[in-house]
């Protein structure tokens, strides 16, 4: 059996999952593109393997703190967000990837270049966690998010928020406090991209600048389109499904890049508003079965 | 119905060819996508090439050796789930990493966990081998290469003066660190003094070096001593050479590799590296496997290839020696003395799971590689005095 | 310092050829065409192509590079980008993507990861004088920048064509209405934007003597900056936005202890410019 294998794609397609959801709330709902992301999963990153390899906090004190500074950095990196809008903001976002990259590679309170190794996988109880163990642990914080989002999708939060993506003048016409919104949106956002990152590292053990290349970045953001914008079905099917197919193209090694690369264009060209938006594929056929279902329904009748 | 007899009959020879086909599996793992294809590639044909010459002698004890490869795309998360995918489903008893420090690091914590033999061909960061007893380094370490970069500065090129120009990842900064801490010790034993007059780090993939060997003409140095790859190391080079600076430049071997000659064109002349590979040699192995290395790719070998093969030769022979067992073959290695059958030189021993060899100086002569010295010298190639 | 003064402005010019087919596309259009990238890289192998195979001429080899690069770049608007139209931008940005990763891992499937040594034959004149040098390439580099800067300047201010593009920019469904032929006028920007890709995607070759399938990736987002820095769809901004950033860059990387990488000092001088000047250093 190859449990281990499978679990371990598991686990970072979970963890992916609860990055593209942080992505889908300030990408999704606030409407602010952002190309940066991996930056704001190396803070997370970084943040837990100084916190356990330097300082030598065990996981689970180190992760709120962790979360906490994540989320405070993101505020921090998302007000440019409020001189800046548009393509504009996409190519800021972009910005920051490579100086956070360039912060963790030159900076030696950061480990620079030979980057920081020795982050060991949680114990619980005493007992390490093994694969298994810690896949439930991801599993756990993903149902976490996918509540917090769904909490966060429903209240008026995202509701001006959304308002405030479709038209910034009206939002705050309304009495919507637009720059308090985004700030919010950055730093929940942020939050999530860091506790991926952090879980990341863990599985991982080691961190290095380069694992957080802005390709990386255009991976995550993908994820989200292809999945859908604005939707929590979307953010998580997306993050999965991209996460997974390279690894099922295993196959034709040397061609599933080229492949991969064909099919997200087709997709998206096919299917803009993502495989689970808004009115995608999957919404239209659940609306076209309700409607045979109708049909044979009303057939049925006398 | 016939149809299906037919069908069982094919089954059949199927699974009968699978039994007497069985054979002993080593994982590899190396980028064939992304921006480190070109290593991963070199990397996988030395890698192929050793399982050939391997299977051509006689297999491990009569049984053929197979590699199971995939491609890591440099990525540490992928590195870690092909390590599982090797171990519980392809079987394998020995993985060899052709992949950066990044993936191989990874690779490394899941082998301590489970208990197989890692061997690293080339990736040089020190916290590989320090993850456990099953994590092996078979490259030149860059302890070793810094060292032996300043020995041949100081003591052979009679430099003083000394300018550093770092590419900044792992691999760089270990090899300036070692560098910058053997000065101490050789100012000492010769009684001199030794100045770096300048030192900057720049960025993997940067092709510009305009303005910082603007600053280094002014700094005036003996010799620049420049741990990079290839790439970087071709323009830096051509660059060198534009500028007009007249002091040694000193290499590594990040730019082993037919490429650097043939990007720098001109420039490579003169040109000193710190390698394990010896191009002149004249061990029928070399030979056999430089050429056999340019029939099979159409291009010369390079020190990624070369160590590739090496670290499979290395698992292989541990193989023959003692079977699958991964305990036995990690006290195998850890016992191997004058170990010939290595193309990068003999691997004398492993200190701390790293491997020990002596030191090949290259110069280049005429658009080539070409011998320049050999460092035996025991404070030079061993991590620590032996005994 | 008059030598770091002229190596910085070559390398400003290296970053205008990258830019300006970009800015004419973002100009129109607003689409982020990362895949501007993969069409400079085509424009690289064919020039490496025909130098292998037919002439060693640098001129034959900007030729063809030219040409094969504006028909691939007509070949993404067409197919790629005119669906997308009146989708949301950042649909074009996805499947720009998606283009830019399948044509890199097509160039390492065709031409194989090693990098290219690429040394086409050309004579131009090198300047060698007591406080200067520059090499035969370097001066090749800066008139083939000016004089592609001045060919589109001229055809933008002074031509009708120039002036039906200025009306495009300005509003497309206006000029539309006005009986501009608008599909056409897309095309032709993106025939001549991809052509100056491709001239560049030679040219950054022979300059650095290295063709490899992921070139492409510096310009796919630092292009990006100097058109931002420049003001978008400004075309004397974006040259004055690269000189000024290569001297940025060099100036930084002359001073001995400072160490931060190009890139992201580039993305720092954009970040500052956007916060303080949201229309770009010389914008309007």
């Amino acid at each position: 059996m190859s449990l281990g294998y499978i679990l371990t794609i598991a686990t970072f397609a979970s963890i992916y999952s609860i990055l593209v959801l942080g992505l889908n709330i300030v990408t999704g709902y606030a409407k602010q593109i952002s190309l940066g992301h991996a930056a704001f999963a190396a803070i997370g990153a970084y943040a837990q393997a100084l916190l356990t390899v330097r300082a030598g906090m065990s996981f689970w004190a180190a992760l709120p703190l962790t979360v906490l500074i994540s989320a405070c950095v993101g505020a921090l990196l998302g007000l440019p967000s409020l001189r800046v809008s548009h393509d504009h903001l996409v190519l800021t976002t972009i910005g920051i990837n490579f100086i956070v990259i360039g912060v963790a590679e030159y900076f030696d309170f950061f480990g620079g270049a030979m980057g920081i190794i020795g982050l060991k996988i949680p114990t619980f109880f005493g007992r390490p966690l093994g694969t298994t163990g810690y896949f439930v642990l991801v599993l756990f914080f993903v149902l976490l998010a996918l509540a917090v989002s769904h909490y966060f999708s429903k209240t008026w939060a995202r509701l001006a928020m959304e308002g405030l993506g479709e038209d910034e003048l009206a939002a705050s016409s309304l009495g919507v406090n637009v720059a308090r919104f985004k700030i919010i949106a950055f730093a929940l956002s942020s939050a999530y991209t860091g506790l991926a990152g952090a879980l990341w590292a863990h599985y991982v053990g080691s961190v290095f600048p380069k694992n957080f290349p802005f390709e990386l970045s255009v991976l995550f953001l993908s994820m989200l389109i292809f999945g859908g914008m604005g939707t929590i079905r979307g953010a998580v099917f997306g993050a999965i499904l991209l996460y997974i197919l390279p690894e099922i193209f295993r196959f034709i090694e040397n061609y599933r890049m080229l492949v991969y690369g064909i099919l997200l264009t087709i997709m998206v060209t096919l299917q803009p508003q993502g495989v689970l938006g808004v009115d995608g594929v999957a919404d239209r056929m659940v609306a076209k079965v309700d409607v045979l279902v109708r049909r044979i329904r009303s057939a049925a009748k006398p | 119905m016939r149809v299906f007899r037919w069908v069982w009959v094919v089954l059949l020879a199927i699974s009968l060819l699978g039994i007497s086909q069985q054979t002993v599996k080593i994982g590899f793992l190396a980028p064939l996508t992304g921006f480190a294809a070109a290593d991963g590639f070199s990397a996988l044909n030395g890698a192929l090439l050793a399982v050939e010459y391997i299977n051509q002698h006689g297999g491990i004890n009569g049984i053929p050796l197979e590699l199971v490869y995939y491609d890591d795309a440099c990525a540490p998360d992928q590195a870690a789930a092909l390590t599982r995918r090797l171990i519980e489903k392809d079987k394998i008893v020995i993985l060899v990493s052709g992949s950066y420090s990044s993936p191989t690091r990874a690779m490394a914590v899941i082998c301590q966990e489970v208990g197989i033999p890692l061997i690293a061909a080339y990736a040089v960061h020190p916290g590989i081998a320090a993850t456990g007893e099953y994590c092996w380094q078979n490259g030149l370490a860059a302890i070793i290469q810094g060292k032996a970069g300043a020995y041949l500065a100081v003591e052979k090129l009679g430099a003083r003066r000394i300018a550093l120009l770092v590419m900044n990842n792992d691999y760089g900064i270990s090899l300036a660190e070692s560098f910058k801490a053997t000065l101490p010790t050789l100012e000492q034993r010769l009684g001199i003094k030794t100045e770096i007059v300048y030192e900057k780090r720049y960025p993997l993939g940067e092709t510009e070096f305009r303005e910082y060997l603007a600053a280094i003409k002014t700094a005036n140095p003996d010799l620049l001593y420049a741990p990079a790859y290839y790439n970087e190391a071709a323009n830096l080079a051509r660059q060198f050479r534009e500028t007009g600076l007249q002091c040694w430049l000193l290499g590594d071997e990040g730019w082993d590799s037919p490429k650097f000659l043939e990007l720098a064109g001109e420039a490579a002349e003169g040109v000193i590296i710190v390698t394990d590979l010896d191009r002149d040699s004249e061990r029928p192995l070399v030979r056999y496997f430089l050429q056999a290395y340019a029939q099979k790719t159409g291009i010369p070998a390079d020190m990624v290839g070369a160590s590739a093969f090496d670290a499979v030769m290395v698992a292989a022979h541990a193989l023959r020696m003692v079977g699958t067992d991964p305990k036995a073959i990690i006290d195998y290695l850890s016992k191997v003395e004058n170990f010939e059958d290595a193309v990068t030189g003999p691997i004398l021993c492993y200190q701390d799971r790293r491997a020990v060899r002596p030191i090949e100086v290259q110069v280049v002569q005429n658009g080539m590689f070409r011998h320049f010295h050999t460092l035996y010298e025991p404070e030079v190639i061993y991590f620590y005095p032996k005994g | 310092m008059v030598q770091l003064i002229a190596n910085a402005v070559v390398l400003g010019c290296v970053y205008a050829l990258m830019a300006v087919g970009l800015n004419m596309v973002y100009g129109l259009q607003k689409i982020l065409h990362v895949a501007h990238a993969s069409v400079y890289t085509l424009g690289a192998y064919v020039g490496l192509l025909l130098s292998l195979t037919l002439t060693n001429n640098l001129w034959a080899c900007l030729a063809a590079a030219m040409f094969a690069s504006s028909v691939f770049g007509l070949f993404i608007s067409k197919l790629v980008y005119q669906p997308l139209l009146d989708k949301p931008r950042y649909i074009s940005l996805i499947a720009s993507v998606g283009v830019f990763v399948a044509a890199t891992e097509l160039f390492r499937l065709v031409a194989g990861p090693y990098p290219y040594a690429f040394s086409a034959r050309f004579a131009f004149p090198a300047v060698k004088t007591s406080f200067v040098g520059l090499t035969s390439i370097q001066t090749l580099v800066l008139c083939f920048t000016g004089a592609a800067f001045f060919f589109l300047y001229t055809l933008v201010t002074k031509t009708r064509l120039g002036l039906a593009w200025r009306a495009c920019i300005q509003d497309m469904d206006m000029a539309g209405a006005l009986g501009i032929n608008v599909n056409r006028i897309v095309a032709l920007n993106f025939l001549i934007g991809s052509a100056l890709a491709g001239a560049a995607g030679v040219l950054v070759a022979r300059y650095y003597n290295r063709i490899f399938p992921t070139m492409g990736a510096v310009v796919s987002y630092k292009a990006f900056v100097v058109i931002v820095l420049g003001g978008l769809g400004s075309m004397p901004g974006a040259i004055l936005a690269a000189l000024v950033l290569a001297l940025v860059e060099s100036v930084l990387g002359a001073i001995p202890r400072f160490e931060f990488p190009r890139d992201a000092i580039a993305f720092l001088v954009m970040t500052l410019t956007l916060i303080f000047r949201p229309k770009g250093l010389f914008g309007r």
